[in-house]
């Protein structure tokens, strides 16, 4: 792994800035907020895998993620089981959907695989809703214990927010190494070039499931951590548009880029809210701000700080190979 | 044509026939391709060069028939498993990697290569990288090899077509194959890049490599191969040396053309 010096400290400087910030806020509403943010970083980079590199769209992130959050919040509440463990079996989860969403993946491409994706987001939704006797139905799991450590229970705000920011790191972390691996670079060719990958000696059928189960144990986790933190869920908010703002935020942080994806995710969520003073117009004026980056910044925010060689790149290889 | 080759088989094909529903593609066609050859495919456009490659390599399915590299049956087997035999190949059309640097375009050549899984990769950090510098050693070598070392930072888009060609032929090459198969390689260039290309085919085939080429420029052919098979719509109609293939009258009618024999006649006059 290639790692430059000035990318080594833009990390240790971002690190640094989260790590202080918490102690400048004293506001429960912005710590929630950015709680929130890195929940959403851990789901944008792990979408990155599958839609950004891999060029797979998947529009079930709502789906894996409630059921990451599901899973974890139904053993901790109805078989009291700590919430760690629970984590894990979100993890396994995880597994499971990567594995049965890519198979189709490997039948279908484009916008049929996108439906697919929807429709597995939609029946997980529906039955989440209707299970009433294992799910709760529309009224949800409630009392979703936190997680503790050697009898420490992360409560406040603030405590849940470096724990998982902790965790964060480490996902964002692997991601990073895997985007600039051999893995990373195979994910990429699967997009580019399907027979030349064929040809090289790689199975692409092994590799698309590797792409489909990361984002699904990334989005199952960020579940599982989402559950522990409000301590509820319903299934109502899991629909079509969830997925879609993931969606947003991979394409305007910069698809394929790990600090792109970090960078998107914490925009998406944190300019609706600087927005909201707008009332019923916000959500109009952040609609016509992404409009405005997908057609002047295709390659994402990224592409900003990336220099002329990116720019160069995108505008002839678009021409060069539009078909 | 009586076949009186020595050597040891290194492809063959054994009545290969290939149907796109009511199209005969390929009509069997039977092939021994002897180790340390340079085996060329010509024939007319549509009479299923290409078809029979892709069979070879495993992108389309045979109707009927077998194929085998040396002694494993590759008929039947995916194209990814197909390549695990130390078999490589290009493209009439590039398939470059438009989204990585020349040099990345390599380093997914022998990705297979490296053994690492990729649960190991997660956790054994010092091997993952130990990995990486030596897939990036290896592309250098390549690179190096192949003269394109100065455009190692480049996206393919950005280079000429015949830069283009060299990479493809380059990522062939990272995989270390002892078969190697061209589709086309000199179609497109101009001929100053041609003669490049050719040099570099000659330097890889000195290096140890096997080739198996389609092609449509007589110079390159004649000049380079030492075996040649003619097909036309899908059936095998010459085998020979280059020397024999162009006085076969079967040949000259169906490719080659008149005007080839005239002009072979008046250079051979000159010389």
């Amino acid at each position: 792994m290639k790692v430059n010096k000035t990318s080594a400290l833009i990390a240790v400087a971002a690190i640094a800035l989260a790590a202080i910030l918490p102690m400048f806020i004293s506001n429960n509403y912005h710590l929630n907020l950015m709680i929130q943010v890195l929940i959403n970083i851990i789901i944008v980079v792990g979408l990155n895998f599958i839609t950004g590199l891999t060029g797979q769209m998947n529009l079930g992130t709502a789906g894996i993620f409630s059921m990451g959050a599901y899973t974890s919040s139904l053993l901790a509440t109805r078989l009291g089981i700590n919430p760690w463990i629970c984590l894990i079996a979100a993890v396994g989860m995880g597994f499971l959907i990567g594995m049965g969403l890519g198979y189709p993946s490997l039948r279908v491409s484009g916008v049929y695989l996108a439906l697919t994706t929807i429709g597995f987001s939609e029946i997980v939704r529906i039955l989440m809703t209707n299970l009433t006797g294992l799910t709760g139905g529309a009224l949800g799991v409630t009392g979703i214990p936190p997680f503790s450590i050697l009898g420490h229970k992360f409560q406040t705000n603030k405590e849940i927010y470096y724990l998982y920011l902790v965790i964060a790191i480490i996902l964002i972390f692997n991601a990073y190494r895997i985007v600039n691996s051999k893995w990373g670079r195979a994910f990429l060719a699967v997009k580019d070039n399907p027979d030349a990958v064929e040809a090289g000696g790689i199975n692409i059928a092994s590799i698309k499931i590797l792409a489909f189960t990361l984002a699904a144990v990334y989005a199952t986790v960020a579940g599982s951590l989402y559950a522990h933190y409000v301590g509820f869920i319903n299934p109502s908010a899991y629909n079509l548009e969830y997925s879609i703002n993931y969606v947003v935020m991979l394409v305007i942080g910069g698809i394929g880029s790990v600090p792109g994806n970090v960078l998107g995710a914490i925009l998406v969520t944190l300019v609706p809210e600087l927005l909201r003073f707008m009332e019923n117009y916000y959500w109009l004026v952040f609609s016509i701000i992404t409009l405005l980056f997908v057609i002047f910044l295709p390659n994402g925010m990224v592409s900003l700080f990336k220099g002329k060689k990116r720019e160069e790149k995108a505008g002839k290889g678009a021409q060069a190979n539009g078909r | 044509m009586a076949d009186n080759r020595e050597g040891k088989s290194i492809l063959t094909l054994n009545h290969v026939t290939k149907r796109f529903s009511g199209l005969v593609a390929v009509n069997d066609l039977s092939l021994d391709m002897k180790e340390r050859t340079i085996h060329a495919l010509i024939g007319p456009n549509g009479a299923g060069k290409s078809t029979a490659i892709n069979m070879i390599t495993g992108l389309l399915p045979l109707t009927e028939g077998e194929i085998y590299h040396e002694d494993t049956k590759i008929s039947g087997m995916n194209a990814h498993q197909i390549a695990r035999t130390s078999c490589s190949r290009t493209f009439q059309n590039l398939k470059l990697y438009r989204s990585m640097t020349v040099k990345e375009n390599l380093m997914m050549g022998n990705m297979t290569d490296r053994k690492q899984g990729f649960v190991p990769f997660l956790f054994d950090i010092k091997n993952a990288n130990k990995e990486e510098k030596l897939m990036n050693e290896k592309a250098d070598q390549i690179l190096e090899f192949m003269g394109l070392k100065d455009l190692a930072g480049e996206y393919p888009a950005n280079m000429p077509y015949g830069k283009q060609k060299l990479t493809e032929l380059a990522r062939s090459l990272m995989s270390d194959p002892r078969l190697l198969f061209l589709d086309e390689p000199a179609a497109g260039l101009n001929p100053s890049e041609r003669v490049e290309f050719v040099n570099i085919m000659l330097k890889v085939f000195d290096s140890g490599i096997d080739i198996f080429l389609i092609e449509h420029n007589m110079d390159v052919i004649m000049n380079i191969s030492n075996y040649i098979t003619v097909i036309n719509f899908g059936a095998k109609i010459a085998e020979s040396t280059p020397e024999e293939i162009q006085q076969d009258p079967v040949v000259i009618k169906a490719y080659l053309g008149d005007r080839y024999k005239q002009n072979m006649a008046r250079g051979a006059s000159n010389a």
